[in-house]
């Protein structure tokens, strides 16, 4: 049967034949292939590297394999070849980020052992409140940095919200897609040196882990896969040498928010080795390193939950990826890390 | 697989290459796009092929019901059913939350208990363009407009990687009749794909992106600690930034269309030309428009009532579009003031004789302020960035690389359309071996202006 059309039919609001009526389908197939053929070829001199370097910041799996299977021959392609150069010395000043160099990269690799000798312990591995020593003076909250990956996000607006009304200068940086572990997109060493020479904070808050997990170089150059106590070791000292940066022989406090439990048992198990590297990483600093553990608030028992109870009422607290904290998350987060903040600055 | 990535460009040239080969035997090119477009979505989470699976059988298992069916009232029922099995699906996954958070705040309230367990549900890319293209294709059976397709070729429709996670709606009766031969060899824009390549990929990665990271976000999201110059190019900033994400993206999909032979329709022109609010959806997300339109709007009514039972049908209609966009009260705001401006303009538009340009000035600012309710957060939020526009103080974001990136976005859709269209069909008659290693040079530009954490997605891939 064909039933009788709707008498109000629009077939006159698409402009399909639009590149009909201006002539534009005039070439050929052929024509199609050669172009996105001397694109791909113009890429593949100019930016190789790139492609290679995209590759190595994925994650394993099939895609990683894909591009760098491209990546490998088409960076050695153009390293043999100036136009990679020219195009980089082209291109330049167009770069968006400050070129972040100098001292702080993590370069050095965790030691496996100490022997027989004794680690040194210091008066700066006391927390004087909690051992009920007197607290030092509070010093007035001036520049307050935020950093870390995705997980700071909205950390970093909800802490801004409630403390720019107090003249409190709050640096939001947040570093998307980065981790410790790798140094690919940034090198965190480095990148906390930057932050300290450039933003002088004298506190900072620090949420970063959900991306973590990649193999690291450990001694002799071999790469130590997650999550051995090896794997563990240099990523502690990694984050240790970030806490050394940000706590400025002592000037400022670091806040260090732990890695509420993924969803994901994988991510679980890799959040589990962060975490515990991180309160290993303050231990000899636990008058200015606080670290700020989400766990208990947010995930009991490392056990993932969507929801918990906020101010008596049953509230969603997680994003739908299981990993980040969503607005009202967030908001428990930022009133946990004022809590530590305000024992330690007057604002 | 976002298109403006390096796993993208390995993706697409084999693609391309397959297709046009395989492209005069339907047999092996339908199936290999399919496969194609399959793990193009994978690339997201390949458990939600399951979902793009089973709401294109259930829709084309609803069309062939409704084919077969004699009786005019059995295939209404049908295509309320499919319908309502579209809706439901997309409601589960897009508000749930919403929904059941809500829920549990008014009975915590009152005191009761929670009736739905408060989880989060993950939301996959797309869904709400391919529920609607899916929609679109049983109703449209159902209307008569056009036959039940094959399984192949409805699969094919919905899951057609380059308009498959944010559009622009393609109607099935403007995508399957390009199945029904094979594409003509000798017959592709080629150009015209590639400069819209191009035009896409500086929209979005030089334009919203820079404006979003640079004024956006920052003014955005903590509005009390800007003053009011600095929040009001916030507020056109944001503008300009999901202007040139959202039709940046539509270019390039349509230029990859054009690309592999196929022609998607229009969604943008040139918005913010716009002297009212019936115009602004005329030329706004075009695709969405007419869907509302001769989905939502015309059978609620449209405008075969009093002038009252027209108000009611737009207010719905912009109300639900408003939803549609995501679960957030921000939304519900925007989509109300939208309709509100629509019944303003049916009662009114006609009669207010203005100088077109004023008209211009006046509707942009009202979109703005429309983008303002959109953008925000939350409804404190709006009210904070709107109450800080009257804190006077020195404006600290503005420099001149903003302000040109704001004109780039807005200015050529102020200027006579005529030489911007003729420019735009110069370029496409270009030979594109000339315009091919332009277009390349473009791209590595481009790419130097991505800063380390690379592009952000599209503002539309949540929706």
């Amino acid at each position: 049967m064909t039933p009788t059309p709707p008498k109000r039919f629009h077939g006159q609001d698409n402009e399909m034949d639009r590149f009909d009526r201006a002539g534009l389908r005039r070439f050929t197939a052929r024509d199609a292939l050669i172009a996105v053929g001397i694109g791909v070829v113009v890429l593949i001199l100019a930016a190789g590297n790139s492609i290679r370097k995209a590759g190595n910041e994925m994650r394993d799996g099939i895609g990683r394999d894909a591009v760098l299977a491209v990546g490998r021959p088409s960076a050695s392609i153009a390293a043999a070849l100036p136009v990679q150069h020219v195009a980089h010395v082209m291109t330049g000043w167009i770069k968006p980020n400050p070129l972040i160099s100098g001292p702080g990269g993590f370069t050095a690799t965790a030691a496996t052992g100490v022997g027989q000798a004794i680690p040194p312990v210091t008066p700066d591995a006391f927390n004087p409140t909690a051992i009920g020593a007197p607290a030092p003076p509070r010093q007035k909250l001036h520049t307050l940095l935020v950093t870390g990956d995705s997980m700071s996000e909205p950390l970093d607006q909800d802490l801004a919200q409630i403390l720019d009304p107090d003249g409190v200068n709050v640096i939001q940086d947040p570093h998307i897609g980065t981790g410790i572990s790798t140094t690919v997109l940034v090198n965190w060493g480095q990148l906390a040196a930057y932050q300290v020479r450039h933003d002088h904070p004298n506190a900072i808050v620090i949420f970063i882990g959900a991306n973590d997990g990649y193999s690291m170089p450990g001694p002799g150059g071999r790469q130590v896969n997650c999550c051995s106590v090896e794997w563990a070791t240099i990523y502690a000292q990694r984050v240790r040498q970030m806490m050394n940066t940000y706590r400025q022989d002592g000037v400022a406090r670091v806040y260090w928010l732990t890695l509420p439990t993924p969803r994901d048992p994988a991510r679980a198990q890799i959040s589990l080795v962060v975490n515990a590297a991180i309160k290993v990483a303050a231990e000899p600093w636990q008058d200015q390193i606080r670290v700020i553990d989400t766990v208990p608030v947010f995930t009991p028992d490392n056990r993932y939950r969507d929801s918990m109870p906020v101010n008596g009422e049953p509230t969603i607290v997680r994003e739908s990826d299981g990993i980040h904290l969503n607005d009202a998350g967030s908001e428990v987060a930022a009133k946990l890390v004022l809590g530590f903040v305000d024992k330690d600055f007057t604002r | 697989m976002l298109f403006p990535t390096v796993q993208f460009a390995i993706f697409f040239p084999i693609v391309l290459a397959l297709s046009w080969a395989l492209m005069s035997r339907p047999a092996l090119w339908k199936p290999f796009i399919i496969i194609a477009s399959y793990v193009f979505y994978a690339s997201a989470s390949p458990v939600f092929c399951l979902l793009l699976a089973g709401v294109t059988l259930w829709n084309a298992g609803a069309a062939q019901l409704i084919h077969r069916s004699t009786d005019e009232r059995t295939r209404a029922w049908i295509c309320r059913v499919a319908v309502a099995g579209n809706l439901l699906n997309l409601g589960v996954f897009d508000y749930y939350t919403f929904f059941a958070s809500a829920v549990a705040h008014a009975l915590n309230a009152l005191g009761l208990g929670m009736p739905l367990p408060l989880l989060t549900v993950a939301l996959p890319v797309g869904i709400s363009f391919y529920t609607f293209q899916a929609i679109s294709y049983t109703v449209d059976v159902k209307r008569g407009l056009i036959a039940p397709a094959r399984l192949i070729d409805t699969t094919l429709y919905l899951s057609f990687f380059p308009h498959l996670v944010a559009g622009p709606i393609v109607r099935a009766r403007e995508f399957l009749p390009q199945l029904e031969r094979p594409r003509d060899p000798n017959k592709v824009a080629v150009s015209s794909g590639l400069t819209l390549i191009g035009l896409g990929l500086i929209k979005k990665v030089v334009i919203a992106d820079y404006l979003g990271r640079t004024i956006v976000d920052p003014v955005f999201g903590v509005p009390q600690a800007y003053h009011a110059p600095d929040v009001l190019l916030a507020g056109y900033a944001y503008a300009a930034q999901i202007y040139c994400d959202f039709s940046g993206y539509t270019d390039i999909a349509i230029g990859l269309a054009l690309l592999m032979g196929f022609v998607f329709p229009k969604n943008f022109n040139s918005p913010y030309r716009a002297t009212g609010f019936r115009d602004f959806w005329r030329r706004w997300h075009m695709t969405l428009s007419r869907f509302l339109r001769d989905y939502l709007y015309i059978p609620l009514g449209g405008n075969r009532g009093s002038r009252l039972f027209t108000y009611r049908n737009l207010m719905i209609t912009m109300l639900l579009g408003g939803l549609w966009h995501g679960a957030a009260w921000t939304f519900v705001l925007w989509g109300g003031y939208h309709g509100f401006g629509l019944m303003l303009d049916h009662m009114f538009g006609d009669r207010i004789r203005l100088p077109t340009w004023l008209k211009r000035v006046i509707m942009f600012h009202l979109v703005v302020l429309g983008w303002v309710m959109f953008r925000a957060e939350s409804l404190t939020l709006t009210w904070q960035f709107l109450s800080r526009l009257a804190s006077w103080g020195a404006p600290t974001l503005w420099n001149w690389r903003v302000l040109a990136a704001i004109a780039a976005a807005i200015v050529p859709q102020l200027l006579p359309q005529q030489p911007m269209q003729a420019l735009q069909d110069w370029l496409g008659r270009i030979r594109p071996v000339v315009l091919a290693p332009a277009v390349a040079v473009l791209i590595l530009f481009i790419a130097a202006t991505v800063p380390s954490d690379g592009v952000p997605p599209f503002i539309y891939f949540r929706f």
